[in-house]
């Protein structure tokens, strides 16, 4: 493992250009800065979003419009519980790997590929069982691009903590270097966040 | 070697001087080329505001310009300028003299605004409806639809805009009014017209190759005039813009 | 073989096979019997080619390599930041912050020459009344001209400039992230290309502002369009992190907030906007092309959508860019200003905070572009008083320029000149921005020609005057040799006596309710057009001059030394050009940046004390 953590310990630091002057934590921090600020970047795409739903919604008749229906709470509701399960566990794989838990970290980590997992397939199934599409007018438009939209980001999150899992399951992850276990946690509570309000607006609203 | 008092005191009378004779050159003119309604008038009168105010903010810079660009020069001279960072008195009257000058500029502007818009009543009323690339004006009071704008001097006139395709703008600059035409979502004007006359209107917002020919007529004529020639309306416009966006015959 | 190392060859390669896929699948899944819409095999097309280009490129391949696991090669991540001397690195993933600024400068002026291209037919057409090249192209290559030039305008200073000379002048070695930096870049060439060829995909007549419901219209060009700006929108936001993370957390020791350059700050406000703003617009961008492609609504109508919609989400970035377009060419101003006069600059904690504001405040203004759009009434007079007060802050950079210049010992070289046509420039523009303002002035102007003056006066007199004055100043620590000082003036008088006489009398033009956008116009205002468009092409030739200097001296002009300017500010401690690691020894600071007014003969050595 020594060796192991040797490679890690100069790529991590030398990720970025080479010179050597800067040392692993300010890569550290650098990067998790760059990650808070990327999220920021996304948060106003949602707002975007988001306000056209608003204004749209505001200004129609009623809502939902003629000829659609209030989606179905179920489903949505069990998939609020699995993300938010999900980010209870993805902290706890934070807090695993600061101690030095790697088998914690991978376990906390597996099991919020899972959840993540199945959020995907819950939604995919309501997608293919609520009976409007896209085009079904402005309550398609805002519902399927807001929903799509986060979906995105869900499968992206879900591609990156599946690239972290297979750093650690090489070892290149431990106490010191752990970088990416903390950005995907941001982003992953940011995902959540958003599937928040989304529900609050879209579902319940 | 002159004080730096000196060179201050210099620039300032030229300012002033500039300033004056600017003021005095602009104060009267009218910017707007034809003032035909109420509310052309009252934007005519920010105008001249507008222009006479900026003159000496103008003269401001150009004449710290010229002055510094005449009597600043280094020549040759290799030596650095006076250590001066700042004046916390100049930068506290800078900023004070032109937050109060933006204040009452918006306050002007607000009245001005509001004085256009003016009551929400009317005495005549127009449907005005825009497509790519023509106007049409119907006239509910009489059923009459036509190609051109007639409405009657002096009293206050309500134009609702609709489109039927794209944004289109309705602007009559004679009258200094324009609101663009939205699909779905009718606009209002309000505009009393005070010189009777024929003045030219125009589409004000990019709506296709066919822009550039989206002209309109204006016809403003005392009431009787106007009731005559709703009686005898035109006759019915069926004629569609050919596709390549030049006028259509008349 | 050459095209199977990461590099240009392959690039083109990739974007070709990923055009292929793309396109290819789509059409076999139309003739199997799919319904698929020409804009959708565009779009994945273009997707596809991108991502074949920049994996071409090598651009993906050290994250690749980390994300799989496996060990970096870490020679190779030497390597790419390129050696000094070799040309080849311009033309490849380099993560050299100083290649990359290159190469975003020269890409944005050769796409300010094409976009002054379009420019120069546009005024053939507008020389004299009646149409001549036809509404229809009028339209296309006015659209085109906007949306070229906005993107010149958007990243010349901030990734050419800013890029080759923050870090240095922070005291680092290179940016927070250099892999994202070539990014950033590398994400420009295949947009632009696409705009450039959109006449070939039938153009979009829609301007640059793209408004709904008329680029809703079929148009395969308008799409091209749309997609280009989401992906600059995107290597925008990664410059943008780059830049803050860089700035906040890679000064040199010594180097606090308010010793930075004033560049430097107005590039981070930049940033800022840069990336709060821009999602936005994409978010409109992709509403949109949705509604073109996959049948949504948001802006049609007569199914819900709303029209205006589109506008207030557009306009939320679209002012603020404004500020990305003007903020760097202010900073390049204020930067060279002291420097000329020998003198600090003047009020410069007033000028960081007025940046700030200015950024700030740009969030709160954008409905001014739709005061006659039919939005709610009881907007306009809260954005009224915003726009206004929003003159304030941005008067304090009149303010700081001009106080640095007055007492102090102007040296008239071309940078210098710029500063000055700068300060008439922006002023013009500043003081007509009122007008627009002004809700019951807008009124007569909003479209006409006098809002192009406008717009003109503030960008190219902000934006392309800061350019000039700042690649003048930089020139010799960029390539290592002067610039030919007679051309540099020759190129200043013109472009400036030309650029006046062209856009001067657009606001006369404006207010004789001539209307923007537009092919033709009525004869009276046929001389003022003739006399506008000859000076016009005065412009154009003033840039060839420019265009001719940088080339010939870069090649043969006198090696400059490493701070002809006896400058304080850290870029000009080093070499010209400077070391590709920037310093032997990261300095330490212990003074401000313009702390002119010693002594002649005193060495002028800034701060930098190894």
């Amino acid at each position: 493992m020594t060796a192991h953590a040797g490679r890690a310990d100069r790529h991590e630091h030398l990720d970025h250009m080479g010179f050597g002057e800067q040392d692993p934590h300010e890569a550290r921090s650098n990067m998790l800065l760059g990650v808070r600020l990327g999220i920021l970047s996304e948060v106003m795409l949602f707002g975007a979003l988001f306000a056209a739903y608003f204004v749209i919604r505001s200004e129609s008749g009623g809502w939902p419009p003629e000829g659609h229906e209030r989606p179905e709470l179920l489903l949505p509701g069990l998939n609020t519980l699995l993300l938010l399960s999900s980010s209870v566990t993805m902290q706890w794989a934070v807090r695993a790997i600061g101690r030095g838990e790697v088998a914690a970290m991978r376990r906390a980590l597996r099991v919020t590929l899972l959840l993540g997992s199945i959020f995907i397939v819950v939604q995919g199934y309501e997608f293919a069982t609520n009976g409007f599409g896209l085009d079904a007018g402005v309550f398609g438009s805002t519902f399927y691009t807001l929903t799509g939209f986060h979906g995105a980001h869900v499968l992206a999150g879900l591609g990156f903590m599946a690239i972290v899992a297979t750093r650690a399951r090489r070892g290149l992850i431990s106490a010191e270097h752990h970088t990416a276990v903390e950005a995907a946690s941001y982003y992953w509570h940011f995902v959540d966040a958003v599937w928040v309000v989304l529900f609050s607006t879209l579902y319940v609203l | 070697m002159i004080s730096s008092r000196r060179h201050a005191w210099i620039a300032a009378a030229a300012w002033t001087v500039l300033s004056i004779l600017g003021i005095v050159l602009v104060a009267g003119i009218q910017v707007l080329p034809v003032i035909a309604s109420r509310e052309a008038e009252i934007e005519n009168s920010a105008f001249v505001l507008l222009t006479v105010l900026s003159v000496p903010v103008l003269m401001f810079v150009v004449v710290g310009l010229a002055y510094s660009a005449l009597r600043f020069r280094a020549n040759g001279d290799l030596e650095d300028g006076p250590p001066i960072h700042g004046s916390r008195g100049f930068q506290a009257v800078w900023l004070s003299v032109s937050f109060v000058l933006v204040i009452g500029l918006f306050g002007y502007g607000a009245i001005g605004l509001i004085d256009i818009r003016g009551a929400q009543v009317s005495d005549f009323e127009v449907q005005v409806r825009a497509e790519q690339w023509a106007w049409h004006f119907e006239y509910p009071s009489a059923g009459v639809k036509s190609k051109e704008l007639h409405i009657p001097v002096g009293e206050r006139v309500h134009l609702v805009i609709n489109s039927d395709d794209v944004i289109h703008s309705f602007w009559v600059p004679a009258f200094g009014i324009k609101q663009d035409a939205v699909p779905g979502h009718p606009t209002q004007i309000y505009v009393t017209a005070t010189v009777a006359g024929t003045y030219p209107g125009l589409c004000a917002e990019l709506c296709g190759f066919g822009h550039t020919d989206m002209h309109l007529t204006v016809v403003v004529s005392d009431r009787s005039a106007l009731e005559d020639w709703l009686n005898h309306p035109p006759p019915p416009d069926d004629s569609q813009p050919p596709p390549d966006g030049s006028e259509p015959p008349r | 073989m050459k095209a199977l190392k990461p590099g240009l060859t392959r690039a083109v390669l990739g974007a070709a096979i990923g055009a292929g896929v793309g396109v290819g699948s789509l059409a076999l899944a139309s003739t199997a019997g799919l319904l698929i819409e020409d804009g959708q095999i565009l779009g994945l097309g273009y997707l596809l080619a991108l991502i074949g280009f920049l994996f071409g490129l090598g651009a993906f391949r050290f994250w690749l390599t980390w994300a799989a696991g496996r060990e970096i090669n870490v020679a190779e991540e030497h390597a790419a930041h390129g050696t000094s001397g070799d040309w080849r690195r311009y033309i490849r993933f380099t993560t050299d912050h100083k290649v990359i600024g290159v190469q975003y400068l020269v890409s944005a002026f050769l796409l300010f020459l094409t976009a002054g291209t379009f420019a120069m037919l546009m005024r053939v057409e507008l020389a004299q009344p009646g149409l001549l090249l036809g509404k229809e192209a009028y339209n296309q290559i006015m659209s085109t001209h906007g949306a070229m030039m906005i993107t010149v305008a958007l990243i010349s200073i901030i990734g050419g400039l800013g890029n080759f000379l923050v870090p240095i002048m922070i005291g680092a070695r290179d940016m927070a992230f250099p892999k994202t930096n070539a990014l950033s870049y590398w994400l420009l060439p295949l947009p632009i290309l696409l705009v450039a060829v959109n006449p070939l995909l039938g153009g979009f007549d829609s301007g640059w502002t793209a408004y709904p419901p008329l680029s809703q219209q079929a148009n395969l060009g308008q799409q091209a369009y749309l997609m280009a700006f989401v992906t600059v929108g995107i290597s925008s936001i990664l410059s943008a992190i780059n830049f803050l993370v860089t700035v906040f957390r890679m000064r040199a020791p010594g180097m606090s907030l308010m010793r930075m350059p004033i560049f430097v700050w107005a590039l981070t406000v930049t940033a800022t906007l840069m990336l709060v703003a821009t999602s936005v617009v994409a978010g409109a961008f992709t509403m949109l092309l949705f509604d073109r492609v996959l049948g949504t609504s948001f802006f049609r109508a007569s199914r819900g959508g709303d029209v205006i919609l589109f506008q207030h989400l557009f306009w939320f970035y679209s002012h603020p860019a404004v500020y990305i377009m003007g903020l760097p060419g202010l900073g390049a101003i204020l930067e060279v200003v002291p420097v000329f006069a020998r003198k600090p600059l003047f009020a410069y904690p007033l000028a960081v905070l007025s940046f700030i504001t200015i950024g700030v405040l740009s969030f709160m203004v954008w409905a001014h572009h739709m005061f006659v759009s039919g939005m709610a009434e009881f907007f306009h007079i809260p954005i009224m008083l915003t726009t206004e007060l929003i003159s304030v802050p941005t008067g304090i950079v009149f303010l700081a320029a001009l106080g640095t210049i007055w007492m102090g010992k102007l040296h008239f070289k071309t940078p210098m000149l710029w500063v000055f046509g700068f300060i008439w420039a922006f002023l013009i523009g500043g003081i007509t921005g009122v007008y627009l303002a002004d809700v019951p002035t807008d009124i007569a102007l909003s479209d006409t020609y006098f809002v192009v003056a406008h717009f003109h006066y503030t960008i190219v007199g902000g934006t392309i005057f800061g350019l000039f004055a700042g690649t003048y100043y930089w020139f010799p620590k960029i390539t290592g040799r002067m610039y030919n000082e007679r051309l540099g003036q020759l190129h200043f008088w013109w472009f400036t006596l030309a650029f006046n006489a062209t856009f001067l009398p657009m606001f006369w033009l404006g207010i004789e309710d001539m209307r923007r956008r537009v092919a033709d116009y009525p004869a009276a205002l046929g001389g003022v057009n003739l006399f506008v468009s000859i000076a016009a092409f005065n412009i154009f030739l003033s840039v060839a001059v420019f265009v001719f200097n940088m080339v010939w001296s870069w090649r043969r002009g006198p090696k400059a030394a490493a701070n002809p300017w006896r400058a304080h500010t850290l870029e000009w401690q080093v070499a010209s050009p400077p070391p590709i690691q920037n310093f032997d020894e990261i300095p330490t600071v212990s003074a401000g940046p313009y702390e002119y007014g010693g002594p002649v003969g005193a060495p002028a050595e800034g701060r930098a004390t190894p």
